[in-house]
């Protein structure tokens, strides 16, 4: 397709996309430059495009106490045991419904995706987990409810039945059941599922909210985006804080600071990690 | 819980016979096989039982005058008092209508925005530009809804309420600023934006894929025909993005029921003079339930939502099926 004329449709094209890109790129923009922005300086506009009063009052608060930084282990304590569980659950699953056991894959393959047409709702979510289960306050109860996502399990299904059957064939010969299989052979050779499957539910769990909203009502316990959320809707959150004296609480600042430090992981591991998730929608959305 | 560990025993129990159905059967499979495949299979079964399909018999709730101290299914039953009462306190018509409005509005601008930048992506050939400008508009989707609301705050209301980058703007043209956050009437247009910026791009990788799974050869015609670019995209690629589309189309109509609570939530909160045009049938439930803790009602709310949703993914499914066999879901 060389030597081809730039044509109106190409050059409409690149503008609608450039004006998307600026669409999404500027408001993150907006927020990283006003959260370096004075106080006084944001009270007037309300955002910045550029840190004209440069001011790190926001940042003080925030990394002298202890308060933000146990959201943040809260965060990543849940991120991090919650990706962990969620894999081993997500791919012993998938390999069973991967595997084709007659009798087991297809009445397995229901199980798991009837969830998704129909649910219980949030009531009995809630009775279960804080009457019946009582992890209020504790955080598997962000962790559990959200532990298979039945789309994930799509993607995982599909990647193993890539794997060359043969393999398989030639290990059962050699003796290997079901679970060594599993262990030594399936799962090494799916590191890159594995690494596409585990981002998307890092993602996910470090994002969550609303279990946490649910089950999670002691302050010191709140993981970042809560925090976030209860510095939006009041600022009770906000005494906890080490106070600075010479200044009044920056709240405006503040909320944009604490924006700014919980998508910062993401903002970082996302030119690595781009194309892992382009790579597992694709393989759902094609394959599913 | 020893009705649970019953279930998922006889659950996981081996399958009878190895011969059952030899369809597509990958390997001989053994007694020993049917075992391992059980222990490996066990850990999601059981979270499925307990935090799936546990809750949907817990919908009882719904038909019950429900005691703390009672129990679910300690607590007498009242047999439709929870759906009368909701029906008949006034709300129902509001959130109802809501959540259908606010969810078609959303969905048909989220798949016309994802077919619309994927589309223009294939149009740009050079590799730098199309990877940099897929990332950057794929990145919406991975912040959090709380994130999305400091931005929309950033956007409409400043730190005084009354500024914002977008009254600033429409003073710099000459326009009177706006309340946004005691003026119900934009915001379902303004959280449509919020979806289509949030999911265009997700969407677009989507489309983006199965455009590239069309043949090169049906474009190579189409230059042949003398077909201009424009032409190409709207008469080739565009009919054969329909299958796709449908798919999840499928997929938005079943969950047309279900507000997304995480997005309006976030955004709205408490914030009553917007509920008129904003209050869905998720964010319903989840006032009245910490804020009442009226369990019965907002269970009963619940499995009304359940059920009506259920129906629209069966038809919908029903309807998809009977347009494109290859390319169903179930």
């Amino acid at each position: 397709m060389s030597g081809r004329k730039l044509e109106p449709f190409t050059v409409f094209s690149i503008i609608g996309v450039g004006l998307a890109v600026l669409c999404c790129a500027v408001p993150f923009w907006m927020i990283i430059s006003g959260s370096f922005t004075s106080e006084s300086a944001l009270a007037t506009t309300g955002y910045s495009l550029f840190p004209v009063d440069f001011d790190l009052t926001a940042y003080k608060m925030i990394f002298t106490g202890p308060a933000v930084l146990d959201a943040y282990l809260a965060s990543v304590f849940i991120t991090v045991v919650g990706t962990a569980l969620s894999l081993a659950v997500t791919s012993s699953l998938s390999w069973v419904i991967a595997r084709r056991v007659p009798g087991v894959s297809r009445p397995l393959t229901v199980f798991s995706y009837l969830p998704m047409l129909f649910s219980g709702g949030l009531v009995p979510l809630y009775l279960l987990v804080t009457q019946y289960l009582h992890l209020q306050n504790s955080y598997f109860s962000v962790i559990l409810p959200l532990l298979v996502m039945p789309f994930l399990v799509f993607v995982q299904v599909s990647a193993f039945r890539q794997l060359p059957e043969s393999i398989f064939e030639s290990a059962k010969i050699d003796g290997a059941g079901e679970l060594r299989m599993f262990f030594t052979i399936a799962l090494p050779l799916s590191k890159p599922i594995l690494a596409v499957v585990g981002l998307f539910y890092a993602v996910h769990y470090w994002n969550d909210w609303f279990m946490a909203l649910l089950f999670i009502d002691d302050v010191h316990k709140f993981p970042l985006p809560l925090v976030l959320q209860n510095l939006i809707s009041n600022i009770s959150f906000t005494q906890m804080l080490p106070q600075l004296a010479e200044t009044a609480t920056p709240v405006y600042q503040l909320r944009l600071a604490l924006t700014t430090v919980a998508i910062g992981p993401i903002l970082l591991a996302y030119p690595f990690a781009q194309r892992y998730f382009v790579k597992g929608i694709t393989l759902g959305a094609t394959k599913g | 819980m020893s009705t649970l560990q019953t279930r998922h025993e006889s659950r996981t129990s081996p399958p009878s016979g190895p011969l059952a159905r030899k369809r597509r059967t990958r390997g001989k499979v053994t007694a020993r096989t049917s075992w391992s495949v059980g222990l490996l299979a066990l850990p999601a079964v059981v979270f499925f039982l307990v935090f799936n399909y546990l809750p949907m018999a817990g919908l009882v709730v719904a038909f019950k005058e429900f005691d703390v101290n009672l129990g679910i299914f300690g607590s007498p039953w009242n047999g439709l008092a929870n759906f009368v009462y909701f029906l008949e306190s006034g709300d129902a018509a509001r959130i109802l209508f809501n959540t259908l409005f606010l969810n078609v509005l959303f969905l048909g601008a989220t798949l016309a925005a994802g077919i619309l930048l994927a589309i223009m992506l294939n149009e740009i050939r050079g590799t730098f530009f199309k990877r940099a400008s897929q990332s950057v508009v794929f990145f919406p989707y991975f912040v959090s809804p709380v994130v999305i609301s400091i931005i929309l705050q950033v956007l409409l209301a400043g730190a005084s309420g009354g500024g914002g980058a977008v009254n600033d703007a429409m003073t710099g043209f000459g326009l009177p600023t706006v309340d946004w956050y005691n003026e119900p009437g934009p915001w379902p247009w303004i959280l449509t934006v919020v979806k289509v910026w949030q999911l265009g791009g997700y969407l677009s990788v989507i489309f983006l894929a199965a455009i590239t799974g069309i043949p090169e050869e049906v474009y190579e015609a189409g230059m042949i025909d003398g077909a201009s670019r424009a032409q190409m995209a709207w008469r080739i690629t565009l009919p054969l993005l329909k299958p796709t589309a449908a798919v999840l189309l499928v997929l938005g109509v079943g969950r047309i029921f279900y507000g997304d609570f995480g997005t309006i939530y976030a955004i709205i909160g408490d914030n009553g003079t917007l509920f008129e045009n904003t209050d869905v049938i998720d964010t319903f439930v989840f006032r009245a339930l910490r804020q009442l803790g009226d369990f019965g009602t907002t269970a009963a709310v619940g499995l009304f939502q359940s059920v009506v949703g259920f129906i629209l993914v069966v038809i919908a499914v029903l309807i998809q099926r009977k347009y494109s066999k290859e390319t169903s879901i179930l």
